[in-house]
């Protein structure tokens, strides 16, 4: 090939050059180092934590996989029989989800409006009390750590079968997640803000209604949108651990082999999901 | 001269129904630095991409160093693609990656497979691609990561990486479009000495009449997926502007006019 | 009441009266619909009260004797969310890089790989925990593939979205230099996008946390199944106790994460 081209300049630098080259050459005997010198060290070491954990969890949690494999036949089997659809038992299907979407947006308009008063209170920007956000930010992150589920069912025993106990449960995991996430909105609207309104001696109250809570009210929206999804799925699955609505039927009518009418309760759950998830989707698209 | 390139009846649909390219024929023979214009739309970028095969093209054929490109797939296509480098507006860099590594990429279609795959370049790629950076005037930054350069820094290691293809032909796709007006000219400047020195034929898809005018030795324009004028710069008069751009000479943003060509030939 | 400072567009505000009056509406349709009412939730507020103070409060200790199994159930909750998630990140891997137009070598499977993880992503995990009972039976093994499915579709929407954003450029460019399918994948996907992947990856863990404790509660085994039986079985001070271990796992999960997001995000 032709190397006419390193012309002058590399003949100027050759010497200069030729240091730079022992140099690297000292540090990794011949060969020419390509990587980057500021990279970042942390993701190998990462990659293999994670590999490892990965290894060992499944060691530890010992799964039979023959005997699963054995049996993966019969998922074809279940499946085949799941898309016999059968539409005989329509009405009750319909009733479980018109019942599970209800719940669905009840508790998320309920844990709506505590969130927001909770919210004001964990936000460090309106009261100003730190002692306060403190213990309700701790209190909630407690709260949405349990899972949804555990929550319904506890609710199920003190409130009894009904969708009190759905919404009750449900009301308990969104509010403290609407809380985390309204707190942070609160938080990142500029200090300026809120001055402006103190210094004509307004009050905390109304300097949140006013001027904090217009602001945020687009992220508020965001939020609420995005947990929807979140609600209808987690309500979809409280039937299965003994509360009503849809996932009550699609466990009952699988344990009970009646695999048609499942299986028409299982697309309606699917395109329930998939449509909130395009409207959520096309809203994002236009607002923002 | 021998023709390195050929476009032969080169139509391009988009599935929009946009005709982006209308029976577009030309030849570009070695040596030549020849500017594409033509308004936002007129098919510019589709030109560009239909010679490297990143658009196929709806019917006719584009021939590259003697071979038909529109026919090929695989390994063959990429054959071909390594005799073309290309430069992008946006630099199109790894940013994540060293300098070194992105010039290197350059090797990669000549690679093997795996070698490729876990960037193991040989010595004298290395070699090759530090000497360059050097050329470049950018040795002291060879380890450091892509992000970190100014815009004119960045493509300028487009195209080293693109040199490193040892490429018969350049295409730039408005290779200054994003860089500032002096970064702009040291690009412009460096585009043209590679193509003297090297003797690679370049076409570039350019937005600005007066660059274009004075560092090609033959301009394309094109409209509406026709080439509506094809000659030396001197011939380009109002008229043909006109033509390309559908309005007149005077509502066009324009920097220097067609006389200050003359000095150009002494940055050169 | 000082003068409003106005903080909000016209149009916003159109749009802000329209939420609010769909929002009173679907209120008031859905409570219809449940005849859910929040009296009665008041109205038993004592029975609510008394629930907490006598069977819930104060936390008890299971028999000692039980305590290891509890803590070993609580490793077979973590062991599940981490391998399931782990397996199912390297299977969103591969399959993602199929899934976008723009960085797939067969643009036209995209679409099909794409719709086959919405299916997958929008049928909750526990569903398909039950589909997979009723074919594999009740064991961990079940939960782990439910975890699996649900993680992966969820993956592979987020990685398309991750490589269409960060990586399309640097994949064109490396078409263009003649670079192999798996070369644009080592040499310009990779390196731009592995970031972005191992926090999803991360979000995926801390989620998966969750729901392995949940499909645990069906039959999936570990901490779930523990709490699952207390309350069945009407001792809700030992479950109690139960829930405040299931919330520290989460918690410390949660700042393991975080600390190791911003690590990785260097």
């Amino acid at each position: 090939m032709s190397m006419e081209y390193n012309g002058t300049i590399v003949n100027l630098k050759e010497k200069e050059y030729t240091e730079e080259k022992k140099r690297a050459k000292r540090k990794t005997t011949t060969k020419i180092p390509v990587k980057c010198r500021q990279r970042n060290r942390f993701i190998p070491g990462f990659l293999g934590g994670v590999a490892l954990l990965s290894v060992l969890s499944l060691l530890y949690l010992d799964i039979d996989w023959l005997k699963m494999l054995s049996r993966v036949p019969d998922i074809g089997e279940v499946f085949w029989e799941l898309a016999h659809l059968d539409f005989s038992n329509m009405d009750l299907i319909l009733s479980s989800m018109v019942e599970t979407i209800s719940i669905a947006e009840l508790s998320l308009l309920y844990s709506l409006i505590l969130g927001i008063l909770f919210g004001m209170l964990a936000a460090r920007n309106i009261f100003r009390i730190p002692v306060l956000s403190v213990l309700v930010q701790s209190f909630f992150t407690f709260l949405r750590a349990v899972p949804t589920p555990v929550w319904v069912l506890l609710m199920l025993v003190c409130l009894g079968m009904g969708p009190e106990a759905g919404v009750a449960g449900l009301c308990v995991h969104t509010t403290a997640f609407f809380t985390k996430s309204f707190a942070q909105s609160f938080d990142s609207i500029p200090y300026e803000t809120i001055e402006a309104l103190e210094v004509t001696g307004t009050g905390r109250l109304s300097i949140f209604f006013n001027a904090v809570l217009p602001a945020a009210l687009s992220q508020i929206v965001a939020w609420a949108g995005m947990r929807l999804e979140t609600n209808f799925s987690e309500c979809a699955i409280l039937g299965m651990v003994g509360a009503g609505g849809v996932g009550y039927v699609i466990s009952n009518s699988l344990q009970g082999y009646d695999y048609g009418t499942a299986g028409v309760a299982i697309l309606l759950v699917f395109l329930v999901a998939y449509c909130i998830e395009r409207m959520f989707v096309h809203i994002k698209k236009r607002f923002y | 001269m021998e023709a390195i390139l050929k476009f032969d009846q080169v139509s391009k649909d988009y599935p929009n129904g946009v005709h982006a390219l209308k029976k577009v024929s030309f030849e570009v023979s070695e040596g030549e630095f020849v500017s594409v214009i033509g308004p936002s739309g007129s098919g510019k970028s589709t030109l560009l991409r239909a010679i490297n095969r990143l658009i196929p093209v709806s019917s006719g054929t584009v021939w590259l160093d003697g071979q038909a490109v529109s026919a090929q797939k695989g390994k063959k296509l990429r054959e071909q693609r390594c005799k073309v480098g290309m430069i992008f507006q946006n630099y199109n860099l790894v940013y994540s990656l060293s300098v070194l590594q992105n010039v290197l990429h350059g090797r990669l279609g000549y690679m093997s497979g795996l070698k490729g795959v876990f960037g193991l370049y040989s010595e004298q790629d290395k070699q090759e691609a530090l000497d360059l950076l050097e050329e470049l005037g950018l040795e002291q930054f060879c380890y450091n990561r892509a992000s970190d350069l100014s815009g004119g820094q960045k493509q300028r290691v487009g195209i080293a990486r693109a040199i490193m293809q040892k490429p018969k032909l350049l295409l730039c796709d408005e290779p200054i479009a994003s860089l500032d007006p002096s970064s702009a000219k040291t690009i412009m400047d460096l585009l043209r000495d590679m193509s003297q020195k090297r003797k690679i034929a370049c076409i570039v898809n350019l937005h600005q009449l007066d660059v274009a005018v004075k560092y090609s030795t033959r301009i394309i324009g094109l409209s509406k997926g026709e080439i509506v004028f094809d000659g030396t710069p001197e011939e380009l008069d109002d008229r043909t502007i006109e033509k390309i751009y559908g309005t007149s000479r005077e509502n066009l943003m324009m920097g220097g006019t067609a006389d200050d060509k003359a000095d150009t030939v002494d940055c050169a | 009441m000082t003068k409003r400072i106005p903080l909000i567009a016209r149009d916003l505000r159109k749009l802000y009266t329209g939420f609010l009056i769909a929002a009173v509406v679907l209120f008031l349709v859905c409570s219809f619909l449940t005849e859910f009412n929040v009296m009665t939730l008041i109205a038993n507020g004592d029975a609510f009260w008394e629930f907490i103070t006598e069977d819930f409060l104060p936390p008890a200790l299971p028999k000692s004797s039980r305590i290891p199994g509890i803590l070993s159930s609580v490793l077979v909750t973590l062991a599940l969310a981490m391998s399931a998630t782990t397996i199912a990140a390297v299977l969103a891997f591969f399959v993602s890089l199929f899934g976008s137009e723009k960085v797939a070598p067969f643009p036209r499977a995209a679409r099909f790989v794409r719709g086959f993880a919405t299916f997958l992503r929008n049928i909750p995990a526990l569903v398909w925990a039950f589909i997979l009972f009723s074919s594999l039976g009740i064991g961990t093994g079940v939960g782990f593939v439910a975890l699996c499915i649900t993680s992966f579709a969820f993956m592979v929407r987020a990685f398309v979205e991750t490589m269409e954003d960060v990586s399309q450029d640097c994949v064109e460019s490396l078409q263009a230099v003649g670079a192999t399918f798996p070369q644009r994948v080592s040499q310009a996907i990779l390196p731009s996008c592995l970031n972005g992947f191992l926090s999803w990856f991360l979000y995926c863990v801390e989620v998966n946390i969750r729901a392995s404790t949940i499909v645990g509660m069906v039959g999936g085994g570990g901490v779930g199944l523990t709490l699952f039986s207390y309350i069945k079985s009407f001792r809700y001070d030992i479950a109690l106790s139960i829930i405040l271990l299931v919330a520290a796992m989460v918690i410390v999960v949660d700042q393991i994460t975080a600390r190791l997001r911003k690590e990785i995000m260097k």
